[in-house]
């Protein structure tokens, strides 16, 4: 028996709302439930509350060490995302892609255990940080989150950035070099332009990664209130201790807008 | 050096001020010395050599994987060279970097920068020059001129056609005056139409810039019409070199008569002057005088220098190789197409005897004869029409004579 398209009844595309209608309900228990679970709770009693909880001392220390220490873990992987993508792609040599497999690898790591591994090298008894005296210990510093930061999300910003290179027409840069420009000419005029929408994607990423970064910072920070206390850490601490709930909510309320 | 004299005595009513300064050198603008080049195992180029004379131009012509992009990337210094050397006007440049070479690559595909606007790309040289803002424009707008892109400066590679990117390209490298232009396959990515227009356009700009280039190219038509010279590149060397005329109508190799143009191709002996070929003898005393007597030889002519009569009276300037039967008939646009079957294994017609008598091959029963090739112009195939199985005279009015090595490293 023949089945009836369903495709184009008396010239109304079928498929169209179909699909956008499926992927919709899809999506909406899986993620936009629990985004707007969040928004609800956190405003439920009134954005009064809101801001205050939202502007409390530790509150904000804990937001803008967040969004410094993802700062620099986003500069420095862009930077170093687009030095090593282009030493990767263009240079080939005895275990490149092993190179690129291990780069990948942490994506694959629980972030907790990214963490952990940072404590033992780091670490006061670690293997290089056993070498340090007290006051250069940098585990459980901002810089510890800055590390671990870097850890987790480089994958992400080099894994924008390569596939661009790859795909990147090698005569473009032998033009350049054929009309006299050196290489540093040639990256700077030629190819970076090229790499701008993987730069600003990767570097998004990287960033929105970062500030929401919880199992690897948590044990590397220490998570010392008004120290090295993150945005995420409030959260969690306010309601676990559940002393008050509505504290928790604004920052990851803010979390969760800004990404 | 024809086209080079050609071209110098035109160039009174011409603008020649993109031309190099060195006008003076000794005419030659760039040189390859004995060439080789291997990728790995395979080996690609192998002791190639030629000259570029100034305002020259010269196509690389072969197929793809005869090693003529790897020349030109040579040429340009984008890979290195296992031996040999590269001269550009008298120097040494094997050494130097790409872009210390100054010479100007036109990529197939255009390889323009697509964040910069027309008039940026065109001005990319002089600025990594450092040249003062007042000569970049000046020089933008002189090039965007001679290209005809006027309504274009300010926009994106990307809104071009094809043939504008390339204008374009070419615009590019001449703003800071190359010592040669390299065009690697300039035509490859653009329809027919257009590839015969550009080509044209091309060639009267380099007449008027008067910059010394080489194309690359596997099409032979492209070949004829851009090269003053032709360097016909066979399996990684040199088969022919010479102008358009020479490579065509005197074929050094096989190869070279059988790639540029249609070629027909028969095996024969030369002796006393003649080529012999089964019993068919061909008067050829200047073409067999290189041989000697007894010696292996291929008869190559193209199908239009095959005279046909129905009586024994050939054209003028035109010489009797034998017999044959008209086997085909075919009608291809511009002239008509005939397969012929040559009667090579009957003895010669005595002089006195009926032209036709002893042609007996291609009977319905048994098709014998070795086919060839031959085309006549329109006019002529209207005039007198032939039909299958007709009886001809055949003759040859040019042909060349090669040596037939069977093994390839009697070469």
């Amino acid at each position: 028996m023949k089945l009836p398209a369903i495709r184009h009844v008396r010239g109304f595309d079928v498929a169209r709302p179909l699909s956008i209608g499926a992927m919709l309900g899809i999506m909406l228990p899986l993620v936009l439930l629990p985004l707007l679970s969040i928004f609800i709770f956190g405003t439920s009693k009134g954005l009064g509350v809101f801001w205050s909880s939202l502007v409390a001392p530790e509150a904000v220390f804990a937001l803008k060490l967040s969004i410094v220490t993802s700062f620099w873990a986003t500069a420095f992987n862009v930077l170093f995302g687009l030095f090593a993508a282009y030493v990767l792609s263009r240079y080939d040599f005895w275990g490149r892609n092993a190179v690129i497999v291990t780069i990948s690898l942490p994506t694959a790591i629980p972030t907790a255990v990214a963490g952990f591994s940072l404590l033992l090298l780091w670490g006061k008894y670690g293997m290089i940080g056993r070498y340090f005296s007290e006051d250069q210990q940098i585990m459980f510093t901002p810089f510890a989150i800055i590390l671990a930061n870097i850890f987790v999300t480089f994958p992400l910003a080099f894994g924008v950035i390569k596939p661009v290179f790859d795909t990147m027409s090698r005569s473009l840069e032998e033009a350049s070099a054929t009309i006299g420009a050196t290489r540093w000419q040639t990256f700077w005029h030629v190819t970076l332009p090229s790499l701008r929408g993987a730069i600003v994607s990767g570097a998004l990423l990287t960033f929105a990664r970062a500030v929401g970064e919880f199992g690897s910072t948590i044990l590397v920070s220490g998570n010392l209130a008004g120290r090295t206390q993150t945005a995420p850490f409030i959260s969690l601490r306010n309601s676990t201790k559940a002393k008050s709930k509505r504290q928790m909510r604004s920052p990851s309320c803010w979390l969760c807008s800004h990404s | 050096m024809i086209a080079k004299m050609k071209l110098a005595s035109d160039s009174g009513q011409l603008d020649v001020s993109w031309a190099p300064d060195r006008e003076k050198s000794s005419g030659v603008a760039a040189s390859v010395r004995g060439i080789s080049k291997r990728f790995k195992k395979a080996k690609v180029l192998e002791d190639v050599s030629f000259d570029v004379a100034e305002g020259e131009s010269l196509v690389l012509l072969g197929a793809s994987g005869s090693g003529k992009t790897t020349i030109l990337r040579i040429i340009a210094g984008l890979e290195q060279p296992d031996s040999g050397y590269v001269i550009l006007h008298g120097k040494d440049v094997t050494d130097l970097p790409a872009r210390e070479r100054g010479v100007g690559v036109i990529f197939q595909s255009y390889a323009l920068f697509p964040r910069m606007t027309v008039e940026k790309n065109i001005g990319y040289g002089l600025k990594i020059r450092h040249r003062p803002r007042k000569e970049r424009r000046e020089t933008v707008d002189r090039l965007i001129e001679l290209v005809q892109l006027e309504k274009h400066r300010k926009k994106y590679p990307w809104q071009l056609s094809g043939g504008q990117q390339q204008r374009v390209a070419i615009a590019r490298t001449l703003a800071y005056k190359p010592q040669v232009l390299l065009f690697d396959e300039p035509f490859g990515a653009l329809d027919a139409q257009t590839r015969v227009h550009l080509r044209r356009e091309i060639r009267a700009l380099l007449r008027q810039v008067r910059v010394p280039s080489v194309f690359i190219t596997h099409d032979q038509e492209e070949a004829l019409e851009l090269g003053d010279r032709i360097a016909v590149l066979n399996d990684g060397h040199l088969e022919q070199i010479g102008t358009p005329d020479e490579v065509y109508n005197h074929p050094e190799t096989e190869f070279v008569a059988t790639f540029l143009g249609a070629a027909n191709l028969l095996l024969g002996v030369a002796t006393q002057g003649t080529v012999e070929i089964g019993t068919a003898k061909l008067p050829a005393e200047k073409e067999t005088r290189r041989f000697r007597e007894g010696q292996s030889v291929k008869l190559v002519f193209r199908p239009e220098d095959v005279c046909i009569s129905k009586d024994a009276n050939l054209p003028e300037g035109c010489r009797r190789l034998t017999n044959g039967v008209i086997q085909e008939v075919d009608f291809v646009g511009a002239y008509q197409r005939l397969t012929v079957r040559l009667d090579l294994t009957h003895r010669q017609q005595p002089e006195d005897e009926a032209p036709l008598y002893q042609v007996t091959i291609n009977t319905p029963e048994r098709m014998t004869g070795v086919p060839i090739m031959v085309t006549r112009p329109k006019p002529e195939a209207n005039a007198l029409r032939y039909k299958t199985g007709d009886r001809v005279a055949i003759g040859l009015t040019s042909f060349s004579v090669l040596p037939n090595y069977t093994l390839v490293k009697n070469r």
